[in-house]
């Protein structure tokens, strides 16, 4: 009888605490480890274009050396080694 | 700048329907042709809970705006940061660190360099 009796209270309970409070303890948690603020996400855009402009102008000027200084075995790297540099930082 | 890289979009581009499989492809970087099996396969042996799903996303989710990225690695950069923004991070200061090496290695050269002109003139005196 009194198992009759309680299976609702306890499906009542799962269904519309249980449920709801699994879903948004785990939204927030989501929202608190993933979330970047719109100004993060500017100064990542930022310094991710100084750095790729930064490249371009340190390749230039590195090859411009190497042309002028024979001697000049500097981290002017073939495109090759460049490539796999790339490849071991993404790895 | 003022569309956000983090946000999901519907992909109108590469769009066989509405957009919704390419944009979760291109927002996670999986292959789009795996997106689409597992949502063809869902739909047929699941519920119609995908099939609703999708017509809500591509009813509530933006359209991508027309050349967010200015090409392919910047698209490639921002799935890692949607990913992994730690690890993006990192990534941009290794950059950074390399460029510090590099111009280190020309100041070097030519302050060494010159020191050694310096001391050929010297002995010539």
């Amino acid at each position: 009888m009194a198992w009759e009796f309680f299976i609702p209270v306890f499906a009542i309970g799962i269904l519309f605490l249980g449920l709801p409070w699994l879903v948004l303890h785990y939204v927030t948690k989501w929202k608190q480890a993933k979330t970047l603020t719109g100004e993060d996400e500017q100064l990542l855009d930022e310094l991710y274009d100084t750095a790729r402009r930064l490249e371009g102008r340190l390749q230039t000027v590195e090859r411009i050396i190497a042309a002028d200084h024979p001697d000049f075995r500097p981290a002017v790297r073939s495109d090759e080694e460049l490539a796999r540099i790339e490849m071991n930082r993404r790895n | 700048m003022s569309a956000s890289r983090t946000k999901f979009y519907l992909d109108k581009q590469n769009a066989k329907w509405s957009g919704v499989c390419a944009g979760i492809a291109e927002y996670s970087g999986i292959d789009v042709v795996w997106i689409r099996v597992a949502a063809v396969m869902l739909t047929v042996m699941g519920s119609g809970m995908t099939l609703i799903a999708y017509f809500l996303i591509a009813w509530f989710a933006d359209a991508k705006p027309y050349a967010l990225y200015a090409n392919r690695e910047e698209a490639q950069f921002w799935q890692g940061v949607r990913s992994n923004p730690s690890r993006s991070t990192r990534d941009i200061k290794s950059r950074f660190r390399d460029l510090d090496r590099r111009l280190a290695d020309i100041e070097l050269y030519y302050t060494s360099h010159n020191k050694r002109l310096a001391d050929e003139i010297d002995s010539l005196r």
